[in-house]
């Protein structure tokens, strides 16, 4: 995985110098931090270069001691995506006044758009200061922090069946459409030869999904086929069952990553040395607030989150009845696009400079993430709850979520991107889109069906 | 019949001196000389023309000027029917077109209309095949490789068109399910058996990249079916009925507009695959067409209506032999019927295999399965929608896992880029399962369940029974 640190190296060269404010300015209009990125997709080497310099901490105290209005200035001003911010309150004040949830639904949806990509940048900074170990597992367990303060609320309300539809909507959006749109821009911008990626990380990537796609289809087949033996509960000791075993094996991936990048590190030292060079010196200045600021803010975009999660779901019903759209077409395709708006850009702009590592990283990484981390996580959470999520997505999903895998899988394999994949991807999400336009949820307890004509 | 040969002989030894691509080398160094005669007899035993599965693997190969052609090839009207009828063996069996009007008329005995009317399409297949090919050597590489897409499966096309014009949506939708099995299954695996067998010392290659791009468009397609079928027979349309007919015509604009995506992309990279190749070949790729352009296009409005009278014939004495022969229409549909009407193309592919040259039997079979499933299907439902028939992209459970199974193990085969008897023969094995399948799969939905099925008049509740339970049973999950 040496690619990975060279990505790294290179990304630390863009952020790093003062000199190269301008390329500052320039990665400021991509909706996330160059540094973020790099660091989802290598959720646990954050602190390689930190461990290696270990006048970090000193240095970082002097530089970076912010006043409290500097760091709101770092943190809410520096992005041109925290326009968006207001809509949040706004939300609340429409929730208020008028009740009108389609509104609240669409205006609580954009307030937090920016507020996901702070917390993500929030985590970033965080992850310089603990080990890479610490890092690692924050980025894990933060990087679709979003999705899941929205599925733990939507647990809490009882609303199993939107949590479902949006940890698969989630998945099936990062896979198609941001990985699509990162090969098509990546492809028209260098129309002349085939991008290249790293075939390992995304076949074991691929190897993951194809697992959690295995830990989904049997509770939907054992029930499809009524062979259970204790109807009803046996199914769901299942999913608690496998959710386990996939939470496992999540941690296992991220040991696996951590251990063999520490191995493969040297290497890639003493091609890159003077590249390293300047990493370490750009680390001193890399973390742009201090561990405690980063720690609060931390607290504070999930706070801020997970009220207007609150809101959100809240309004999701009403929403779908005042549209006139079906509650799964929200879940799966509405959610997932805009709450991922900031990756998504991000993911286009690395593409279109040529490091379709890290496109890949956000989006296959992220589309792992949660189908092996947050699924059976929620399926636990619910446990804990009390609330019998499990892992029986129903029939139409679950195949959705299986010819996607593959389809994905097996573009993946090459290890090239051209315009044409990325094309063709899109359009697989734009059959995907359309078929749950049409398509009913019978299971959804307690939500109004739309009338059949 | 030696004064055309060697006609056709003189046409061909003037490109012995400008050194042809490779492919046209080998075969003119066969017909080349003289002495040589015996081996053009065994050139003719070819049941295609070396040109037009050339042209189907590279539809947007450039042709020089047709300066050349239009001093050599206009034919009389007497040497352009030797040309396109006489020179192939092939054309033997276009007796039986005629043969099975005539049959229509007199007894109207469906088994035998049926048999000899798909036997006289096979060699007016091949004919127009050639004739496009003729035709695209004339027109630039854009509309040439525009003409080879839509083309190349025209007989598959136009029986399609007359069976939804009769109707029979059920028969057109496993017609082209068939043909793309026959294709991907069938074909392909002949063509890796016989060249394994024949090159037995190593292992064939074959362009992993042009293969994987077609891979992916078909499981693309698998994805613009498996959709309806799975909405429907989860009963989880939001209008029933409507939803799904409605997202499958919009699935299918979404797929025309991928296979034009494709085909452009083909064409710029083909330019660039072209440039390449032109240092290992010469430039000239100009092999003297051998009828002028006028002439292509009158053939070719000639031979469509031909096919066209003769798939009348067929598709109304399909439910005929059915009962007759005592198989069921599926069985015809998706077995059958491709089978026969592929046959030409079958033999080419084989050919080109034992002649080490896989990538052009890839071309052939996987080609022709992709254009099927990106093109073919979605521009039969929009014919459909156009007549107002309501055709749609839900094959049925059953052909819909099949396909998916089916293109899933085809892909992973074609993966590796390398071929040897042995994949062919899992191949062929393959479709035989396929084929035992369908021969045992009761169509519910097909008219002929009680035709087939003479006990089952007697109850006629029978079929509707077995409806309700299925739905019954379905129904029975969503609580």
């Amino acid at each position: 995985m040496d690619y990975k640190l060279q990505v790294r190296v290179q990304s630390h060269l863009e952020m790093g110098s003062l000199d190269d404010r301008s390329m500052g300015d320039l990665d400021d209009e991509c909706l996330y931090s160059a540094e973020m990125d790099a660091q989802k997709t290598q959720s646990t080497d954050s602190n390689e270069q930190v461990s290696l310099s270990s006048s970090l901490p000193v240095a970082g105290n002097k530089m970076i001691r912010n006043g409290v209005y500097k760091s709101i200035k770092t943190v809410v001003f520096s992005n041109k995506l925290n326009l968006l911010m207001p809509f949040g309150p706004l939300a609340i004040l429409v929730h208020k006044m008028t009740a009108h949830n389609g509104w609240v639904f669409f205006l609580s949806l954009l307030g937090i758009t920016p507020l996901a990509e702070r917390l993500g940048y929030a985590t970033e900074q965080l992850a310089f200061y603990t080990g890479p170990t610490v890092g690692g597992l924050l980025n894990a367990t933060f990087g679709n922090a979003t999705e899941l303060i929205i599925s733990i609320y939507a647990l809490k309300s009882g609303m199993i069946r939107v949590v479902q539809l949006s940890l698969l909507g989630s998945i099936l959006s990062n896979m198609l459409l941001v990985l699509g749109c990162a090969f098509f821009c990546g492809g028209l911008v260098y129309p002349g030869k085939e991008q290249a990626f790293s075939k390992a990380t995304a076949v074991v990537n691929s190897g993951l999904l194809l697992m959690a796609v295995m830990g989904l289809l049997f509770p939907a087949v054992l029930y499809y086929t009524h062979t259970e033996r204790h109807a009803g509960k046996s199914e769901l000791a299942l999913s608690r069952f496998s959710s386990c075993i996939m939470l496992l094996a999540y941690a296992a991936y991220l040991v696996f990553q951590l251990k063999s990048q520490k191995d493969l590190y040297v290497p890639i030292g003493e091609e890159g040395s003077q590249n390293e060079q300047n990493a370490n010196d750009d680390d001193d200045e890399a973390p742009e607030i201090s561990k405690w600021e980063s720690i609060i803010w931390l607290a504070i975009m999930t706070a801020w989150i997970s009220i207007l999660s609150d809101y959100l779901v809240d309004a999701m019903q009403g929403a779908s009845e005042a549209w006139g759209v079906p509650i799964s077409f929200i879940s799966v395709i509405l959610l997932p696009i805009i709450g991922n708006a900031a990756e998504h850009a991000s993911a286009i702009m690395f593409a279109m400079k040529n490091k379709l590592d890290i496109s890949l990283g956000v989006a296959i990484g992220s589309s792992t993430q949660i189908s092996m981390f947050g699924i059976p996580f929620c399926v636990v959470i619910g446990w804990m709850m009390g609330q019998e999520m499990d892992l029986n997505f129903q029939l139409f999903e679950t195949a959705t979520l299986f010819i996607t895998v593959i389809v994905v899988a097996f573009f993946l394999q090459e290890g090239t991107s051209n315009y044409f994949k990325g094309l063709m991807l899109i359009l697989c999400y734009l059959i995907v889109a359309a078929s749950f336009f049409v398509h009913e949820d019978t299971s959804s307890s307690g939500e109004s069906k739309q009338p059949k004509t | 019949m030696d004064d055309q040969k060697s006609n056709h002989h003189n046409n061909k030894s003037i490109d012995l001196d400008d050194s042809p691509p490779f492919v046209r080398i080998h075969s003119h160094a066969e017909i080349g000389s003289s002495e040589e005669r015996a081996v053009l007899e065994l050139e003719d035993e070819r049941l295609n023309s070396c040109d037009s599965i050339t042209r189907k693997k590279h539809p947007f190969k450039e042709t020089s000027s047709s300066d050349i052609c239009h001093m050599k090839c206009k034919n009389s009207l007497w040497n352009s029917i030797k040309i396109v009828i006489f020179s192939s063996k092939l054309n033997i069996l276009m007796v039986f077109g005629p043969a099975a009007i005539i049959v229509h008329k007199t007894t109207g005995y469906h088994g035998m209309v049926f048999l000899l009317s798909l036997l006289g399409i096979i060699p007016l297949a091949e004919r127009l095949g050639y004739a496009t090919e003729q035709l695209a050597s004339f027109t630039g590489p854009t509309v040439g490789g525009l003409l080879n897409a839509t083309f190349g499966n025209a007989t598959e096309l136009i029986i399609s068109i007359f069976a939804l014009r009769n109707g029979m949506i059920r028969v057109v939708q496993q017609s082209l399910l068939g043909s793309i099995l026959s294709n991907m299954l069938l074909v392909l695996g002949c063509a890796f058996f016989s060249g394994g067998l024949v090159i037995m010392k190593r292992e064939q290659v074959f362009n992993k990249a042009a293969a994987g791009v077609n891979s992916g468009l078909l499981l693309m397609s698998v994805m613009g079916l498996l959709f309806p079928a799975v909405l429907h027979s989860t009963r989880t349309e939001l209008h029933f009925g409507k939803s799904e007919l409605a997202l499958s015509r919009f699935s299918s604009c979404v797929m025309l507009f991928a296979y034009a995506a494709f085909l452009y992309f083909q064409l710029r990279s083909s330019k660039k695959l072209y440039d390449m190749e032109s240092k290992t070949e010469t430039s000239d790729d100009d092999e003297a067409p051998e009828i002028s352009m006028w002439e292509a296009i009158v053939w070719l409005s000639i031979l469509t209506t031909w096919i066209a009278v003769l798939s009348e014939y067929l598709v109304d004495a399909i439910e005929g032999a059915s009962t007759a022969l005592k198989i069921p229409v599926a069985f015809i549909s998706v077995v059958l019927l491709p089978i026969v009407g592929n046959a030409a193309e079958h033999a080419g592919a084989i050919m080109f295999a034992m002649k080490d040259k896989l990538d052009i039997s890839l071309g052939v079979a996987i080609g022709s399965s992709t254009q099927i499933a990106m093109f073919g299907i979605p521009f039969c439902v929009i014919i459909a929608w156009i007549m107002g028939q309501p055709m749609d992209l839900n094959f049925q459970l059953f052909e819909t896992a099949t396909l998916f199974l089916t293109v899933i193990v085809v892909a992973f085969m074609l993966q590796e880029g390398t071929s040897n008897y042995f994949k062919g023969l899992m191949l062929i094995l393959c479709y035989l399962i396929v084929a035992a399948s369908f021969f045992v799969h009761v169509d519910l939905d097909s008219v002929d369940y009680l035709s087939y099925n003479p006990s089952a008049c007697g109850n006629k509740n029978h079929i509707h029974d077995l409806k309700m339970n299925i739905t019954e049973s379905v129904g029975k999950t969503k609580t």
